[in-house]
């Protein structure tokens, strides 16, 4: 293998070049801006993470497995996972083996950006070596794997439903010019190596491609300008990059290790929200996870379109999308990359100013303090529960069965855990709520808070700060009992199917206890979609704008898709949830408190 | 009119002719849902924070129509949407007192 | 040979068009699917505004068609229109070919359930205007104390209400309430009597009566707010929750019963023929008429006639007049053809 043009260069190289480094600079500028936005703590503690062994590991490997494996999408839906991991992987190998073709044949050379790009251009094949056929036979295998790849992409534009989404993005101008290069550039690679192949040598696809192309083409004419077509393609794809979805390639790299770090999203814009926003690849699968996609209107309402309106500044939109949303949760629970729309959409609320701001200095709790003192357990059932009694009345009846000494902190009204202000984007009044309650369940001297509500369970045990005092869902309480013996449950013959309520399930990670109880209780179906899948019931209090109109529609889809189990009734653990699914649900609703209560005997009974 | 050197007490009267409903106005342009309250109750008597600050959606919206103040019930609010679920109207009573906060100009 | 006019429902509206077109010389053909006739009067204990008994009124309905052919215990398993009338395939596999149609289903009753913040089904001393009635009948009902101190009603239960999908007034409610208030404080004279409303409407003849004998002579207090919880004490009274909306203020009051007045939704077997015959529904659930002033009984399809509270909410006045209207209306409609 040797050069073969002396001067090492040719001008064709340099759309990629300027291409190539305008990206470079670019994202080392990105990279400033957003360390300079974090905030000096958590600046520190990403950069620490960075030189820690263990999440340099897990960096690596995430980004190995999730960038370019894409083993979550894999897991999720094969096609899309062999049609993203043969471009990303085969893309990645044919740079790797590039540079190891230009370390092994012309070192000299490595110094120069694009020598490993268009190697096949710069060499003339002298002696064959079996390094050098293995190589040109990896390259060629790599540059059918990507081809696959684009082939399964243009397919999926065409017909997305193939691949199992009803419903992709609209993009917009620039991702269309992104795409259509990055479709490009493989075919062209492929063209531009098969015109050179009789003097750089290849393989099974481009020697081939050669001795046809050679058949009716008498000269090497056309060798040049595929190769400036190539590099232009490739240029093309790298100048749009930073305005096109595809910025979510180098986003995705720093997104992964700050997150391995711990971060959060802590401002609306800026730092790690933008980093977040940024790596959205705009794939859509949050369009059809958005359980308010059942009406076609709220499409554009989803996470890939707030990223696009806060990376356009249309301030107009950011607000709608941002107020629209239930945050549910299920469109970050689907997404590949991770991006947290419910969050980003709470930051953006945040970012509103209010002229009259929440003033709760006249709320003394030395009385709630007593109401709430006497016992170890003090059992919080939240707002809503008092539109859904039967909740109440069940936790109440199975701990007095179970022989648990307990206080109803708010049997006569309480105050809100706060969540509701909080996801209304007004952090400092939740965060004053917040201290009242936290002073009343310490002030009482209970160790246990038990929690009915999923939507209070999740604030008490993200937002409140309760040393020595043990925040537990009914669920875990409850099967916690049963363990002990202090609860027997008898089997009945009605078939639940379970409900996760977004808060419970997605919210706080809780599937399998509810499931357990019920399948102890009664027998269980599943739904179609069902736990980090579950379709939210309609009723979230996260949505500030949905009309009740709006709402009925998604709790119908909610319904179908619960339907789809054929049981007999639905069971479900959420107050909210609970409410909404019984205004229009054809079978009975039970809280899985209720459940329980009617397939219980303590052991006091038992002993009798 | 002759003075006596001292005024009666103000008028208890709800006076429509000098009422200031600018603020109700404006209110029901963001959020129009706002005249269909026929004052049933539900959300004052369901409301979390009425027991300690007497906040009252249906009152609020009664009072803005008289062009009354409502700041201090407004402000007891916790957000917490108990009313929305009780609403025979189907009132985004939330996004009302949202709306509210936002354009609050007394 | 009389000509045959199947009539869908046997409760007044249903028995009353029977006896007319008996008396138009056809042959009316009842198809109803309780065991028995009149529906939910024949339930009722007595009917506003003079307290007739309501049992009377079914008894001599009965008496009058009893050349009528009624099938009991029978539901339409299906309706396909014919060239110039309908086939109407009966459960019990009788087919009845007719030209006209009248149906006379009326209403089901709210499911007090569905509002689980009033606490029907959770708690043992919350029953439904129907109970209640059911009970002024004779029969026995656990749910009702021996001696209330305290009884409650809640008006527009299931009605005005678009979070229970009816976001219509079910128009007999308030003045039912106020009957059922006066016939409980008779059997209670010691029991305080609260009645919860939003809007009282005592729009008919003798109802504005009604209510004045109900404050003057028997005490009732009337609450304006819409009841938004229920409770329970410990002794198992209800504590009710509610604003009193003129006073400006929240208000508690403990009950040893709380009655809910179920309002009035169409019956679902309506809507399953209206779906077979493609007959318009409004917007409010129930059938939709021509028009809503002229031509109340008349459908969207030819020889499809409505009777009654099918076509929405009505007193049992409103329903027996539309009933002969209706079976006036066929007989033109067939003398037409």
């Amino acid at each position: 293998m040797i050069d073969r043009i002396p001067s090492g260069f040719h001008p064709f190289v340099l759309p990629f070049m300027i291409g190539m480094v305008f990206v470079l600079l670019y994202c080392a500028y990105g990279i400033v801006k957003i360390m300079i936005q974090l905030t000096a703590e958590d600046r520190k503690k990403f950069l620490i993470s960075l030189v820690t062994p263990k999440t340099l590991l897990k960096n690596i490997k995430d980004i190995f497995c999730d960038c370019l494996l894409h083993v979550k999408l894999w897991k999720r839906n094969k096609m899309l996972g062999f049609m993203h991991s043969s471009i990303a992987f085969g893309w990645f190998m044919l740079i790797v083996l590039g540079h190891i073709e230009v370390i092994l044949f012309i070192p000299e050379r490595l110094h120069t950006f694009y020598y490993p790009i268009f190697f096949n251009y710069f060499v003339a094949e002298n002696d064959a070596t079996v390094a050098g056929s293995l190589l040109f036979f990896l390259m060629d295998f790599f540059l059918l794997l990507v081809l696959t790849g684009i082939a399964l992409a243009i397919v999926k534009r065409i017909r997305s439903r193939i691949f199992g989404m009803r419903r992709t993005t609209r993009h917009s101008l620039i991702n269309h010019i992104g795409m259509y290069a990055l479709w490009a550039i493989f075919p062209l690679r492929l063209l531009a190596e098969g015109f050179t192949a009789h003097i750089s040598g290849g393989s099974f696809l481009t020697i081939p491609l050669n001795w046809v192309f050679r058949q009716f083409l008498g000269n090497d004419l056309n060798m040049l300008p595929t190769w400036w077509a190539y590099s232009i393609a490739l240029g093309v794809f790298m100048v749009v990059l930073p305005f096109s979805r595809f910025m979510h390639i180098p986003a995705e790299m720093m997104l992964i290790p700050m997150r391995n770090a711990g971060l959060k999203i802590r401002g609306a814009r800026k730092g790690f929200a933008r980093v977040q926003v940024y790596s959205c690849p705009n794939c859509g699968v949050c369009i059809d996870a958005c359980p308010m996609s059942v009406s076609k209107a709220n499409i554009k309402d989803c996470t890939v379109y707030l990223t696009r309106q806060i990376r356009r500044g249309n301030e107009k939109r950011i607000a709608e999308i941002s107020d629209k949303c239930l945050l549910c949760g299920k469109c970050e629970a689907l997404c590949q990359v991770g991006v947290e729309g419910p969050q980003l959409r709470v930051m953006q609320r945040s970012l509103r100013k209010y002229a009259l701001e929440p003033d709760y200095s006249n709320i003394a709790v030395e009385p709630l303090v007593e109401a709430a003192s006497g016992s170890k357990v003090l059992y919080f059932s939240g707002c809503m529960s008092q539109l859904t009694p039967e909740i109440g009345r069940s936790v109440e009846s199975v701990l007095r069965k179970a022989g648990v000494d307990f206080t109803w902190m708010d049997r006569d009204g309480g105050l809100c855990c706060g969540r509701p202000m909080a996801t209304a984007g007004r952090l400092d009044a939740a965060r004053a709520i917040v201290e009242k309650n936290e002073k009343i369940i310490l002030g009482s001297g209970a160790d246990t808070l038990l929690v009915s509500c999923p939507i209070c369970y999740k604030m008490f045990r993200e937002s409140y700060d309760l040393p020595g005092v043990r925040v537990v869902h009914y669920s875990q309480y409850f099967s916690g009992l049963v363990k002990l013996g202090q609860l027997k449950l008898e089997k009945s013959d009605i078939c639940y199917v379970y409900h996760d309520p977004c808060e419970l399930g997605r919210g706080c990670g809780i599937y399998e206890e509810p499931r357990r109880l019920i399948g102890l209780s009664a027998a269980i179906a599943e739904a179609d979609k069902t736990r980090e899948e579950s379709v939210c019931c309609g009723g979230s209090l996260g949505s500030l704008s949905l009309s009740f109109e709006q709402r009925r529609k998604i709790t119908q889809g909610a319904l179908d898709n619960l339907y789809t189990s054929h049981a007999d009734a639905i069971a479900t653990a959420c107050p909210l949830c609970k409410a909404t699914f019984a205004r229009y649900s054809d079978r009975p609703v039970r809280d899985l408190a209720e459940i329980i209560d009617a397939q219980s005997t303590g052991y006091k009974q038992t002993e009798r | 009119m002759m003075d006596f050197g001292f005024s009666l007490s103000k008028s208890s009267t709800l006076n429509l002719d000098t009422a200031d409903l600018s603020l109700y106005k404006k209110l029901c342009e963001l959020s129009p849902d706002a005249r269909t309250c026929m004052a049933c109750g539900s959300c004052s008597a369901t409301c979390t924070a009425g027991p300690f600050s007497g906040m009252s959606v249906r009152k609020v919206i009664l009072d803005l129509q008289r062009g009354r103040d409502v700041k201090a019930m407004v402000q007891g609010c916790m957000l917490c949407g108990k009313c929305i679920m009780v609403c025979p109207r189907g009132i985004n009573t939330r996004n009302l007192i949202l709306n509210l906060c936002k354009i609050y100009d007394r | 040979m009389k000509e045959n006019i199947v009539i869908i429902g046997g409760g007044i509206a249903g028995m009353e068009a029977a006896k007319q077109l008996l008396c138009l010389g056809y042959n009316p053909i009842i198809v109803e699917q309780n065991d028995h006739l009149g529906g939910h009067v024949s339930q009722w204990h007595q009917l506003f505004p003079d307290m007739t008994p309501a049992q009377d009124l079914v008894r001599r309905l009965g008496e009058e068609i009893s050349e009528a052919n009624i099938f009991l215990e029978t539901t339409v398993s299906y309706v396909n229109k014919l060239k110039d009338g309908y086939n109407v395939m009966l459960n019990n596999g009788v087919n009845i070919v007719c030209r006209a149609l009248l149906i006379a289903s009326g209403f089901k009753l709210f499911d007090a359930t569905k509002k689980e913040e009033y606490g029907y089904g959770v708690y043992d001393r919350v029953i439904t205007n129907s109970d209640l009635e059911a009970w002024f009948n004779g029969k026995q009902d656990p749910r009702i104390p021996d001696k209330p101190a305290r009884v409650g009603f809640v008006h527009c239960v299931g009605s005005r209400d678009l979070k229970a999908g009816n976001s219509q007034c079910s128009k007999v409610c308030c003045v039912t309430a106020i009957k059922q208030a006066i016939e409980v404080k008779e059997k209670f004279p010691d029991a305080e009597i609260y009645c919860f409303y939003m809007d009282l409407r005592l729009f008919g003849k003798k109802y504005e009566d009604f209510y004045i004998n109900a404050q003057r002579d028997f005490g009732v207090h009337f609450i304006r707010g819409r009841v938004s919880e229920v409770g329970e004490a410990i002794d198992g009274r209800l504590q009710v929750k509610a604003e009193d909306t003129l006073a400006g203020k929240p208000l508690k009051v403990t009950l040893d019963m709380l009655v809910l007045m179920s309002g009035m939704v169409c019956n679902p077997q309506a809507t399953e023929i209206a779906r077979m015959i493609h007959l318009d529904m409004d917007d409010d659930g129930f059938l939709r008429s021509r028009d809503n002033v002229y031509s109340i009984i008349e459908s969207n399809r030819p020889g499809v006639f409505y009777a009654g509270a099918c076509t929405g909410t009505k007193t049992v006045p409103e329903t027996v007049a539309e009933a002969r209207a209706a079976a006036l209306g066929i007989d033109a409609y067939l003398k037409s053809l």
